[in-house]
Parts: structure tokens; C-alpha cells; sequence
């Protein structure tokens, strides 16, 4: 199961993405290309937020980084692996062991009890039914759900099946949590309770976490921020990936302590953070998602940004 | 992923859709009983008629008959065509070291019998002495008819227990009473009221395949009386269409049969234009048997296949619903690793454990419905191994041949779209 004759480089580095463009054929001979050619890289152990617009290419990006799709050119290595000439069995193996996959509508497969489908990556992974049972437990255990193991999807609330969804996405200690829109489906308060998990996740056990959003306030809670619009980073507030970025669209980003050009991976944004956004007056052209954003900054969005 | 876990997982689906899963296995079902109430039918047939044969001698039994010859030259028979007795006799002489009895009966006729002013139906049959062995008939009191008995055309008869009871109080007490018989038609026309000396009481025993389909009041049975004396009083030759034989044990049928054949042909048939002799065999009868139920065999067997082939469409077409309506959940699984073969091999084998469980409940109602036919012919017959194995095998394989299609569709669906259906 775990043999894989796929090369390995190990630069510490969870994504090492190099000029991704995704190309969609609509039929002869349109093509639409969505991504334009994106460049960014994410260490071990950062919590990233990719924020964008509905359109942005937002979650053809993610559907690559969580290597559901390949790039039509560029290159692209997760946890040192080339995702781009890998196969679909690879892919699948890669999906398995490698990414923990969050989704807006949790995505709990029905009539299947919280701790099996907590089993599931692990069944994939061809752990044995007890050694199973036991981690699937523990995981529960992390995100306080032992106790509702064996119901079923229909009889949890909102909060708790993203709480399964969460122990199921650590499953098979993936080097990186994928998560889209995780608390876009919920209310303000069982949000808040599935981002401290995240943030837990990310400081007890040193997660590497990708959190894609349209929420700034979210955003603003994590060590890093990329905003992608029409297909382009366009601001991305960790300086070390500043080349990486092309140079005519970067843009300071909308953390406060990066206008000062000072990287601070560590301190969370303030609350105000978010308001501090709206003063830059070129980000607010730049990005016209952001006032849009900071006028309902509690509304729950429950579109999932599709193109 | 193991195939236990997928048989959970198919059954978990199973169990959530139950009104569905049982209308889809209804062609699996209906296709499998069939075919195992055919099966389990002919199993009865069989062994009811060999039952039949067991009856009357077994396969020490064999028959010896007039039939037309291929290329006869007429297609009406004088009675010289038929078999006399001296011919049976000439028989019986010549291959003594391998006949055990030789069993003469007169054709049935329907006809009264007369006690105290009473009359009550009765079939009568004119037999020789070897016919009581033929017919494996137990005397419980008195004798049978003896060869005596037909030389001197004697007035005897011998009556069921049954018919003694009813008539006399008791079969001892039969013995040595007087009744009045009379034919009422035949080929050898109608007969006058004539009285029976009452030598013997037999067993009465309704062939086992017709106990339970007729219900014969208890007087209504055979009376034999000595086939010379019937053929005297209804007036005719002493001939006959045929006559069985009991072989001595360890005699082969089918040599003995020829040989007498051949002699019969040769002495007496030689110069007949259009009549000869032919033989049967318990083998060659059953054979025959066997081969009417093949035919129905045959033609069940397609109606099963068709039915079979309906229901594995059914099958595929639900499986299609099912793949359909749990593409989201095709798409999480991708989405958390699992590759191809997986869901594939989980389809393949919802779609086996629909049809097995069809499969099974198909082989219950066919070995049902299959025995309920056997209760009125009076015997059961146990699932056979051999059929339920291959009953199993066809429920699997179209499981996996209808359950192919939809499960490769399942397969192959790209994850990005699968997550995004709604």
C-alpha cells in the first residue's frame, strides 16, 4: 500500500507550486484558462488562507493543491512529490496519506456512523479493522466527539460533523489539512469552535493547514494570507514567497504588521485587522471582493464559490 | 479494503432501501425458483415413477408387445396378429433358466360386483397366476390364481381387504363366499352376471404417485379372476396386445429382451406383414419419462434465462440509481484515497450480494413450490447440492456481469465533479 515509486525531494516544504495554469476545454476550440500561471510555496507547519472571490480560481486551485486535478502546465510538488506526472492511482494514494480534506458541507458519508467514517481513509490505507477502531477512537477523542462514535450523520449538528470531518481528515496524519470554507455552512459560534480546532491543530501538533475562504476575518486569523483574483495571486502577505508572485500584481497584503514589510507568521491578526484592510485604498481597488467581504463579515456564505 | 467490509457496507445500503432491493431481486428471484421448482419437480417425478416400477417388479420387469412394422402393409389388425397364449407359453419354456413369471392380463374392464342384491363398481382384470408377481400383490388371506386355475377355467376370484371388509365384515371371512361379477363392456363385448367363488384376499395398494390425487372410495378397486374364465364368459380369443416378464435376478434386460424379440420375430412374425414384436425395459420407460421432462426442463430453463436476464437488467438499472444518487459520496471517498478499484469492487459487489441474496430466496421458493407439486403426486425431494451450487453460481455471475457496467461508471467519475453534485 505504502509503496509508491514516485520521487521524493525534501526541501521542508509542504506545497512548491511553479507556474500552475489550469486550462478548461468548453468545447472545440474554446479553451478557458482559469489559472494563469500561479507561483507560491508553503512550509512545513504554516496555516495558510487563500481568500478569492467567487470566480477566482479559487477552488480550481484547490482542487490541484489537494491533488484532485493536475495542472495543465507548471509544476507542482506536494511534500516533495511531483503531483504532475503522477497517475490516478498514485493520485488517489497521494489524496489518501498525504491531504485531510475539510469541506463546506462536511461531506460525512451518510448512514455511516461518526467513527466509521472517521475509519474511512484509514480502511483505504489498508490499516486492519482493530488497529482501525483504535485510532479512529482517538481521533474522536481530539476533537471531543467520543462520545457520539456510533451516530449517524443525520443525528449530529452542524458543528459536530465538521468535527468528524476534521478527526477524519487527520486520519492517516496527513503532511497537510485541506480545508474549503470549513465554517461556511455554520453559524458564528460552532465557526469560531471548528477555527480554534484548527488553530489547535496547528499549534499542539504542528499541522500544516490551507484554509480557503472568502471570510478576511477568517483570514486575518492565520499566518499567512493569499488572495487570488481572476486567476492571479495578487497579494500574498508572506515576503519570502514575494517572488514568487508576479511583481506588477503584488500588492502589500491586508495584514497590518505587513505594511510595514515586517513578516509575523506568528501573531494572529487582531480583530481589527479587518478594518485596517479597508484603509488601503489600492487593495480596495485591487481586490473589490474585500468591502464586499467586510460589509456582512458574519453572514454565513453558503455558496461554494464554483466558477 | 476487504470483501467483508464491502458485504457490510452492500447490506448497510441494502437494508436503508429495502421495498427497492426486494422489487430488483424479484427477476432473480423468479428466475431461480423457477429453475429449482423444475428441478426439484423432476427430481419427484422420478423418483415417483421409479417407485412405480418398484411396484410392479422393478427392473427385473420387462414388457414384450405387438407394434406396427415400419413398413407395415395394412394399418388394421386381425387378432391373429396378436400374441396367443401358446406363443407365451412356447416363451416361457424355452427361456425357463431366466424367466421367473410370466404375467398375462386381460384389458381392464369396468364392471359390478353383486353381494346380497347390492351392486358396487369394480374393475376387472383376467390374469395368470405370474401376475400377482408382477404386481408385487401381498395375499393376507386365501390364495392367489394358479395356473390350475386357468387350465380349468375355474370361477374364482381373489378381492381386495378393502372390498372384503366392506362387503363381508372381514377378509377371513370373504373366503369361500359367492359374488356375482359382470363386465359391463370390452372388446370382448359385454358380459353376463356370472358368480365368483372368493379364493383370496389381497393387499389393496393405490400406486403411490395417484394416493393423494384420487380418492377412491374403499370398494372401488380391482377384482382378479383367472384370464381364461374372462375370456370364456365375455366370449373372444385367448389373445393379447403384450405380456411382461419378471426376469430371474442377475439377468441383463436389454440381451434377454433381444433374444426373445428375435426368437418371438423369427417363429411367429416372420410372415406377418405388418405386426411384430418390441420390448420395453424399466431403462427404456424410464428413459422415455426422462425425456418428456427434459423437454419441460428445456422450456422452463429459457423462461428462467429470460428472467434471469430481465432481472440482471433491473439489477443494473438500480445499480445505476444507486451509483447516481451516491455520487457525492463517490466523490468523498475519492477525495479521502480511495482509488478506482475500490469503488469499483464495492459496486461489484452490491450488486452480487443483491443478487445472491435473490439467488437464495429464489432457491427457498423453488424447493417450496417445487415440494407443494411433489404433496400432490405424494412424494419430497431434498435440495440437491449440485443444483443449489449452480443456482448460487448463476445469481453470482449475474451479479458481476449486470453489476460490471454501473460499477466501472462509478469507478471512473472524476472526483471534482463527483463532489460538486448535488
Amino acid at each position: 500500500m505504502k509503496k509508491q515509486n514516485i520521487e521524493v525531494r525534501d526541501s521542508g516544504l509542504v506545497i512548491e507550486a511553479k507556474d500552475i495554469v489550469k486550462t478548461f476545454y468548453i468545447g472545440e476550440p474554446n479553451e478557458l484558462e482559469i489559472l494563469h500561471g500561479m507561483s507560491f510555496n508553503v512550509p512545513r507547519g504554516q496555516f495558510v488562507s487563500i481568500v478569492g472571490q467567487s470566480g477566482s480560481g479559487k477552488s480550481t486551485l484547490m482542487n490541484i493543491i489537494g491533488a484532485l486535478d493536475r495542472p495543465t502546465s507548471g509544476e507542482y510538488y506536494l511534500d516533495g512529490i511531483d503531483i504532475s506526472q503522477t497517475k490516478d492511482k498514485q493520485l488517489s494514494e497521494i489524496r489518501n496519506n498525504k491531504i485531510g480534506f475539510v469541506f463546506q458541507t462536511f461531506n460525512l458519508v451518510a448512514r455511516t456512523s461518526a467513527l466509521k467514517n472517521v475509519e474511512l481513509p484509514l480502511l483505504y490505507a489498508g490499516y486492519s479493522s482493530s488497529e482501525r477502531r483504535r485510532r479512529a477512537k482517538e481521533l474522536l477523542e481530539t476533537v471531543d466527539m467520543a462520545e457520539r462514535a456510533g451516530h449517524m450523520p443525520n443525528e449530529l449538528s452542524g458543528g459536530q460533523k465538521q468535527r468528524v470531518a476534521i478527526a477524519r481528515a487527520m486520519a492517516n496524519d496527513p503532511s497537510l489539512i485541506l480545508a474549503d470554507e470549513p465554517t461556511g455552512a455554520l453559524d458564528s459560534r460552532t465557526g469560531r469552535m471548528v477555527m480554534d480546532l484548527f488553530h489547535k491543530l496547528h499549534e499542539e501538533q504542528g499541522k500544516t493547514i490551507v484554509l480557503i475562504t472568502h471570510n478576511n476575518e477568517l483570514a486575518a486569523e492565520t499566518d499567512r494570507i493569499i488572495t487570488i483574483s481572476d486567476g492571479n495571486i495578487i497579494s500574498d502577505s508572506d515576503i519570502s514567497s514575494r517572488d514568487a508572485a508576479p511583481p506588477e500584481l503584488f500588492r502589500p497584503a491586508p495584514v497590518p504588521v505587513n505594511t510595514e514589510g515586517i513578516i509575523d507568521t506568528s501573531a494572529k491578526a487582531p480583530a481589527d485587522g479587518g478594518t485596517a484592510q479597508t484603509q488601503t485604498a489600492a487593495q480596495a481597488a485591487q481586490a473589490p471582493q474585500t468591502p464586499a467581504e467586510d460589509a456582512a463579515p458574519k453572514a454565513p456564505v453558503n455558496e461554494k464559490g464554483d466558477e | 479494503m476487504g470483501i467483508w467490509e464491502n458485504i457490510l457496507l452492500a447490506i448497510e445500503g441494502l437494508k436503508a432501501n429495502k421495498m427497492r432491493a426486494l422489487l430488483t431481486m424479484l427477476g432473480i428471484i423468479i428466475g431461480i425458483s423457477s429453475v429449482i421448482a423444475i428441478s426439484t419437480l423432476g427430481q419427484i417425478m422420478e423418483a415417483s415413477v421409479l417407485g412405480i416400477f418398484d411396484e410392479q417388479g422393478g427392473s427385473n420387469l420387462v414388457g414384450f408387445g405387438i407394434r406396427q412394422k415400419e413398413d407395415a402393409a395394412r394399418d388394421y389388425y386381425y387378432y391373429e396378429d396378436w400374441i396367443n397364449v401358446s406363443m407365451i407359453e412356447d416363451v416361457e419354456e424355452r427361456f425357463s433358466d431366466e424367466i421367473d413369471a410370466v404375467a398375462i392380463q386381460t384389458d381392464m374392464l369396468q364392471g359390478d360386483i353383486r353381494v346380497r342384491k347390492e351392486d358396487k363398481k369394480a374393475q376387472i382384470y383376467g390374469v395368470n397366476a405370474g401376475y400377482a408377481k408382477q404386481s408385487m400383490t401381498t395375499v393376507n388371506c386365501g390364495r392367489y390364481i394358479t395356473p390350475d386355475d386357468c387350465a380349468k377355467n375355474r370361477s374364482i376370484c381373489v378381492i381386495s381387504d378393502k372390498q372384503a371388509e366392506a362387503m363381508f365384515g372381514s377378509q377371513r371371512g370373504a373366503i369361500g363366499q359367492t359374488v356375482s361379477i359382470k363386465a359391463n363392456y370390452g372388446r370382448h363385448g359385454t358380459g353376463l352376471l356370472t358368480d365368483f367363488t372368493v379364493v383370496g384376499v389381497y393387499q389393496y395398494k393405490l400406486p403411490s404417485f395417484l394416493s393423494s390425487m384420487v380418492n377412491v372410495e374403499d370398494w372401488n378397486s380391482e377384482v382378479y379372476v383367472p384370464y381364461t374364465t374372462l375370456i370364456r364368459i365375455m366370449g373372444g380369443d385367448e389373445t393379447f396386445w403384450s405380456f411382461n416378464v419378471n426376469m430371474k435376478t442377475g439377468v441383463e434386460p436389454e440381451e434377454f429382451c433381444t433374444k426373445v424379440a428375435d426368437y418371438m420375430n423369427n417363429s411367429y412374425y416372420r410372415d406377418n406383414d405388418s405386426y411384430e414384436i418390441y420390448y420395453q425395459t424399466a431403462a427404456s420407460q424410464m428413459d422415455m419419462i426422462s425425456s418428456i421432462l427434459g423437454t419441460v426442463s428445456l422450456v422452463i430453463s429459457i423462461i428462467a434465462a429470460i428472467s434471469l436476464l430481465v432481472g440482471g437488467i433491473g439489477v443494473m438499472n438500480i445499480m445505476l440509481v444507486s451509483v447516481t444518487e451516491r455520487t457525492r459520496e463517490i466523490g468523498v471517498r475519492k477525495a479521502l484515497g480511495a482509488p478506482n478499484s475500490a469503488i469499483r469492487t464495492q459496486f461489484i459487489v452490491e450488486s452480487i450480494v443483491i443478487c445472491l441474496i435473490g439467488g437464495l430466496i429464489g432457491i427457498a421458493l423453488g424447493f417450496g413450490l417445487g415440494n407443494i407439486a411433489g404433496a400432490v403426486v405424494g412424494t419430497y425431494a431434498a435440495p440437491k447440492v449440485s443444483t443449489v451450487a449452480i443456482a448460487v453460481g448463476f445469481s453470482l455471475a449475474v451479479g458481476v456481469f449486470f453489476g460490471f457496467y454501473p460499477a466501472n461508471r462509478a469507478a471512473k467519475l472524476d472526483p471534482i465533479e463527483a463532489l460538486r453534485y448535488e
